[in-house]
C-alpha cells in the first residue's frame, strides 16, 4: 500500500483487509511491526518525506466515516524499530495531510474543514495555526500538496502554501489560510449535458395554461386581470429604461438586472447543466461567459468509479432537469438552484441501457430501457404512443410498440434490423426531437423545385467490417426497419473514428478513407473523408414521387398502395479533408430558415470548426463550371478537397481540447444558435450561419438616427407657423 | 316729298355702316340717339314702338364688312353679310370652289373616320415602347420598374376613359359604328398592355412556375412516428 520514505530507512507498508491493524517493515530489514489502527477507520494514508537527509518520520493518516485522524511515527535508523512518537486528534470532515521537507526538518501541514494547521515530525507542538477562509464553498480539502517556508525574519514563524482539491472537485491554493485561486477542475470529465431554459415565474406559467383552456371571453377577462397585476412591476420597469438605452447605444450587452437570473428577448441567457464522471452536476449560466451558477453532488462514487449518464433532459414547464444513470439511480434537480428534487440510489448493477424523451397520455416522459432492450410492462397512463427503437443484446437494432392490455401495455418487438455476421455498429445520428422545416423543396436556378424527403422517422447506422475493412451506411426507416437507402465505402480504416449526423433531408459520414480509384487512372485516394448524402422525393423536379400531393402517408402500408413508402433518391458526393473530424452535430435554428453549418471537432488542430452546407453540397457541378442557373443556386464547382478555413473555426485562439460531444440549441431570434461542446474542456458559443440578419449590428448609429429623427421634428415645429402666416397672406394679395 | 327729306336726313345722320331697305324699319333706325335728331325726326322715331337697344342689333346684324382692300379675301368662316359681300366675294373668288355645308351624313363619315384614327393611335406607340422595354433590361433596377409602370398605367387609364375619348365623335346616326370604334379601341389598349404583362414576365415577377407556389404546399405528415432510445 505504501513503498518510500527517506532513503535512509525506507518502508514497506500495509494493512489487513478490515483496516483494523497497521503492518510496516523497514526495506532490508526481516522483522514486521504491526501497529493498530482506530476502529471504524475507512481508508488509511501513509505520507512520507522523500529527500535522503530528512528524518525518517512518517505520518499515517486514517479516515473514519466522519473524521481523521493521523499517528506519526519515527523509525529509529540504528535498530530499525518503528514506534510511535505522537497522535493527532480526530477531527471531522476528510481531511488532507501533506509532507514537506526543509533540509532535515519535516513538516506535515494538516488541512481540515476550518483551519490549517502545521506540524513539525518532531514532537506534535503546533508550529503554525491559520483559519481557513474558503470563501464561502463548503467544500473541504481532500488531497493537498503544501510547500513550507520558514520565515527567517521572526523565529518559529513560517508561510504555507498548499494546493488542495476539494470535495467539490475544485482545485484551490490555499496561502496561510486564505483562498488564493480556485479551478472548477471538476468540469473537465464531462459524460452528458442539456440546455435548460431559466424558469419563468411559476404563476406565470400556470396562469398561461389556464387561458389556454377556458372559452375565449374568460379568458380575455382573466388577461386583461393579470396584466392589471402585473401594473405592479411598472416603476421597477421604468427604471431599467435608461440603463437598457445606454447600454444599446454603446453596443454592450445587457446584464442581468439586479443579480437574478431572467430570460433575455433574444433568448441567449439560458443555463447549460453538465453531469461529470465523477458524479458532480454543474450549472452554467450561457449568456454570462459561462459563469458557474451551483455546483451539486448529485452522487458518490468510490474512487475509479465513473458515473454512466443513459439520459438527460430539461423540462421547460416545471424548470427541473432528470438525470438518470446506468445503475438505475436518477436524479430530479432544480435548473436555476441546483436544489435536489427526487433523488433514487443505484443499483448495484447495471439496469438501464438508454432512455428517451417519449409521449405519453400524461405528457413527456423519460422512458428508461434496460439491458437489451427490454422496457418491460408499463401503465397506460406512461405508456409511449411511438415506436421505440433500442439496441438488442447482439447490437441489432429493434423497434418496441406498446399494445394495451387492461389497464397496463406490453412490449412487441414490430421490427428487427439485424446486420451481417461480421459487422458492428460504430455510430448512429439521429434527428433532433424538434426540428423545423422552413421549405419542403429546393428551389433550382430554373425555377423549378426539387422536393426533399422528409420523412421524420429515421436514422443513419453506420457499420464497418473489421475483415473487410468496410463501411456499410444504411438510412433506416424506424418505423418499419425498412433499410431506405444504403451505401458501401471500401478501404476504411475501421480503427479510426467514424462518425454521423443528420438534418432535415441530409445526413454526413466521416471516416478514414484508403483506396485506388475504380476507372482507368490507377489513381488512389488515402485521407479522411467526409461523405454528404441529400434525399430527394424524386430524380427529376418538380416531381413529388408516388405519394403525389397526399397530405398523409403511413409507412406501414405495402409499397404497392400509393400510400406506402416511397424510396428516396439519393444524391450523394465525398471530400476528402486535411484534418480528422469528430463529434459532428448540425446547428439548429428557430424556424429552420437560417443554413445549417455542420460542426465538428478537431483533435489534431484542438479547434471546433464550422462547415458550411454551401462547401458539402452533394450537387456541385462535377468537372464543369456551373452554369447560370446553378450560379444563381450558389453552386460551386466541386472540387475534392475541403481545406479547413481558419476563420471557420469557432474556437478562434483558443485550445480546446477533449471534447467528446457537442449540443446545440436554438435561441428565440433565428439567425444564432447556441453551441455548447464538452467533454474535458468545456466550450460554449453561439454562431449564426447566415449572419446576424435579424439583429441591428454594433455599427448601427443609433445616436445619428435619432438626432437626425429630432432635428426634423424640431424644425417642421419651428416652420409651421411660418409657412402658415405667409399662406395666409397670400391670400390676402390680389392677384397680380 | 317729306318722306324723300326724311330719307336724306336720315342717310345724312346715319353712318354708312346701315343698309337699311326700308326707312321704317325700326331695326336701323336705333343707333340715331334721339337728341341729335330733327324734331320732326324725333317725332317719326317716337311713334315707333319700343326701340331695342343698340347692342341687339349689333349683335343679330353685324355690320357688313366694305374692305378697304378687295383683293384679300375674307378668311373662311367668316360671317359675310348675305348681299353686299357675297356679292363681293363670287367677283373675286371666281376660282375657289364654294364650300357648302356638309350633309350630316358627310359628317358622320368625317367624324367616324377620326375616331378610327384616335383608335387605332396605341399601336402606333407599340414598338416603341417595345425597344424601350427591350432596352432596360430584366433586373429590377428603378429604371425598368418605371418603365413597366408606365407601360400598364397607360393602357388601365386608356382604357377607363374610352368614353370620354370617343365623345366628340358621338352623334346619334353613327352610334352602332362608333361602338366598333370602341371596341378596337379597348383591344389595342389590351395589346399594349400584353406587352406589359410580357415584359414583367421576362422580369420573372409572375407566378408561373412552381417554386412560386412552394410556400402554399404542405409538408406531409406521418401516421405513425417512432423515437430512437439508443
Amino acid at each position: 500500500m505504501f513503498v518510500g520514505a527517506n532513503s535512509a530507512a525506507p518502508i514497506v507498508a500495509w494493512t489487513d483487509a478490515e483496516k483494523s491493524k497497521l503492518f510496516v517493515n523497514v526495506l532490508g530489514t526481516k522483522n514486521r511491526q504491526e501497529f493498530a489502527l482506530a476502529p471504524g477507520t475507512v481508508s488509511v494514508e501513509i505520507h512520507a518525506p522523500h529527500l535522503v537527509q530528512s528524518e525518517p518520520h512518517f505520518l499515517v493518516h486514517s479516515r473514519t466515516a466522519t473524521g481523521n485522524r493521523a499517528d506519526v511515527y519515527h523509525i529509529n535508523l540504528k535498530t530499525n524499530v518503528v514506534e510511535k512518537a505522537y497522535d493527532l486528534p480526530e477531527l471531522a470532515g476528510p481531511g488532507a495531510f501533506s509532507t514537506s521537507s526543509d533540509g532535515a526538518n519535516v513538516y506535515f501541514t494538516r488541512i481540515t474543514e476550518d483551519e490549517m494547521i502545521l506540524l513539525s515530525s518532531a514532537s506534535h507542538g503546533v508550529l503554525g495555526r491559520w483559519p481557513l477562509n474558503t470563501k464561502n464553498s463548503k467544500a473541504s480539502a481532500v488531497h493537498a500538496v503544501a510547500e513550507v517556508v520558514k520565515k527567517s525574519s521572526q523565529a518559529n514563524s513560517f508561510a504555507v502554501r498548499a494546493a488542495a482539491v476539494t470535495s467539490a472537485d475544485e482545485w484551490t491554493l490555499i496561502r496561510n489560510g486564505e483562498t488564493a485561486w480556485s479551478r472548477p477542475e471538476g468540469m473537465s470529465g464531462a459524460v452528458a449535458a442539456t440546455f435548460a431554459e431559466i424558469p419563468e415565474n411559476e404563476e406565470l406559467v400556470k396562469s398561461l395554461e389556464q387561458e389556454a383552456h377556458s372559452n375565449p371571453l374568460e379568458a380575455y377577462i382573466h388577461r386583461v386581470k393579470r396584466h392589471i397585476d402585473d401594473l405592479q412591476h411598472l416603476p421597477a420597469y421604468l427604471n431599467a429604461i435608461p440603463s437598457r438605452l445606454i447600454s444599446s447605444i454603446m453596443g454592450t450587452e445587457v446584464s442581468a438586472i439586479d443579480g437574478k437570473l431572467s430570460r433575455d428577448s433574444f433568448g441567449f441567457h439560458k443555463l447549460a447543466i453538465l453531469a461529470t464522471r465523477r458524479g458532480m452536476v454543474y450549472g452554467l449560466d450561457v449568456g454570462n461567459q459561462g459563469k458557474i451558477l451551483w455546483s451539486r453532488r448529485a452522487l458518490k462514487l468510490s474512487k475509479g468509479d465513473s458515473w454512466d449518464v443513459t439520459g438527460i433532459q430539461a423540462q421547460e414547464l416545471t424548470g427541473r432537469v432528470t438525470i438518470l444513470g446506468s445503475n438505475g439511480d436518477r436524479v430530479v434537480l432544480e435548473a436555476d438552484t441546483g436544489k435536489i428534487v427526487d433523488a433514487v440510489a443505484p443499483g448495484p448493477e447495471k439496469s438501464v441501457q438508454s432512455s428517451a424523451i417519449v409521449d405519453t397520455v400524461s405528457g413527456q416522459q423519460l422512458l428508461p430501457v434496460g439491458v437489451d432492450g427490454q422496457i418491460g410492462d408499463l401503465p397506460s397512463d406512461q405508456t409511449p404512443r411511438q415506436t421505440v427503437v433500442t439496441r438488442g443484446s447482439d447490437g441489432e437494432l429493434k423497434g418496441v410498440i406498446f399494445t394495451a392490455n387492461g389497464s397496463s401495455s406490453y412490449e412487441t418487438t414490430s421490427w428487427v434490423f439485424t446486420l451481417p455476421k461480421d459487422m458492428r455498429v460504430v455510430s448512429v445520428a439521429t434527428r433532433p426531437a424538434h426540428e423545423p422545416i422552413a421549405s419542403i423543396g429546393r428551389v433550382l436556378g430554373d425555377r423549378t423545385v426539387k422536393y426533399k424527403y422528409l420523412n421524420p422517422n429515421t436514422l443513419v447506422l453506420a457499420a464497418v467490417d473489421d475483415k473487410a475493412q468496410t463501411l456499410s451506411v444504411y438510412l433506416l426507416d424506424t418505423v418499419t426497419g425498412q433499410v431506405l437507402a444504403g451505401s458501401k465505402y471500401d478501404g476504411v480504416d475501421t480503427g479510426k473514428n467514424i462518425e454521423c449526423a443528420m438534418s432535415e433531408n441530409w445526413f454526413v459520414c466521416s471516416f478514414f478513407g484508403q483506396y485506388t480509384l475504380r476507372d482507368d487512372t490507377a489513381q488512389s485516394l488515402k485521407g479522411y473523408q467526409i461523405v454528404v448524402s441529400d434525399l430527394y422525393e424524386s430524380d427529376e423536379p418538380n416531381n413529388r414521387g408516388p405519394l403525389g400531393d397526399s397530405t398523409q402517408y403511413s409507412a406501414l402500408n405495402p409499397m404497392e398502395n400509393p400510400e406506402g413508402p416511397s424510396l428516396p433518391s439519393v444524391v450523394s458526393q465525398t471530400y476528402i479533408l486535411n484534418a480528422p473530424l469528430s463529434a459532428l452535430k448540425v446547428t439548429q435554428t428557430r424556424q429552420g430558415i437560417s443554413s445549417r453549418h455542420v460542426l465538428a471537432y478537431l483533435p489534431e488542430l484542438h479547434g471546433i470548426v464550422s462547415l458550411p452546407r454551401m462547401i458539402l453540397e452533394p450537387r456541385r457541378p462535377v468537372g464543369r463550371d456551373p452554369t447560370p442557373a446553378e450560379a444563381e443556386e450558389g453552386l460551386m464547382k466541386y472540387h475534392p478537397t475541403i481545406e479547413i478555413d481558419p476563420k471557420t473555426i469557432i474556437t478562434h485562439e483558443r485550445d480546446v481540447v477533449g471534447i467528446t460531444k457537442i449540443i446545440t440549441s436554438p435561441a428565440i431570434v433565428e439567425s444564432t444558435s447556441l453551441v455548447f461542446a464538452f467533454g474535458i474542456d468545456v466550450f460554449g458559443t453561439r454562431v449564426a450561419p447566415s449572419f446576424l440578419f435579424d439583429i441591428l449590428g454594433k455599427g448601427f448609429n443609433k445616436v445619428t438616427l435619432v438626432g437626425t429623427v429630432v432635428a426634423i421634428t424640431a424644425g417642421v415645429l419651428a416652420l409651421k407657423p411660418l409657412v402658415l402666416k405667409k399662406q395666409i397672406n397670400s391670400l390676402w394679395k390680389a392677384p397680380m | 316729298m317729306e318722306l324723300q327729306q326724311l330719307h336724306l336726313g336720315i342717310t345724312s345722320h346715319l353712318q354708312p355702316t346701315f343698309n337699311c331697305q326700308t326707312p321704317a324699319s325700326l331695326r336701323c333706325s336705333v343707333s340715331q340717339p334721339q337728341s341729335t335728331a330733327t324734331p320732326r325726326l324725333m317725332s317719326e322715331l317716337q311713334i315707333s314702338p319700343k326701340a331695342a337697344p343698340k347692342w341687339v342689333t349689333d349683335l343679330s346684324n353685324p355690320p357688313a364688312y366694305r374692305s378697304k382692300n378687295a383683293g384679300i379675301p375674307d378668311p373662311p368662316g367668316y360671317p359675310s353679310s348675305q348681299t353686299h359681300s357675297s356679292k363681293k366675294k363670287d367677283a373675286a373668288k371666281d376660282a375657289k370652289p364654294q364650300r357648302k355645308a356638309p350633309t350630316p351624313e358627310e359628317m358622320d363619315t368625317l367624324k367616324l373616320k377620326k375616331a378610327w384614327e384616335v383608335a387605332l393611335a396605341p399601336v402606333k406607340g407599340l414598338p416603341m415602347t417595345g425597344i424601350m422595354m427591350y432596352m432596360s433590361g430584366n433586373s429590377l433596377q428603378i429604371f425598368s420598374i418605371m418603365m413597366v409602370f408606365m407601360a400598364f398605367k397607360n393602357p388601365i387609364v386608356g382604357m377607363l376613359g374610352t368614353n370620354q375619348a370617343f365623345e366628340r365623335f358621338e352623334t346619334e346616326t353613327n352610334r352602332a359604328k362608333i361602338i366598333q370604334v370602341k371596341l378596337a379601341y379597348v383591344a389595342m389598349q389590351l395589346l399594349a398592355l400584353a406587352l406589359g404583362i410580357w415584359k414583367v414576365n421576362s422580369m420573372g415577377l409572375l407566378p408561373t412556375t412552381r417554386s412560386d407556389w412552394l410556400a402554399w404546399e404542405t409538408q406531409r405528415e406521418p401516421l405513425e412516428y417512432a423515437v430512437p432510445a439508443l
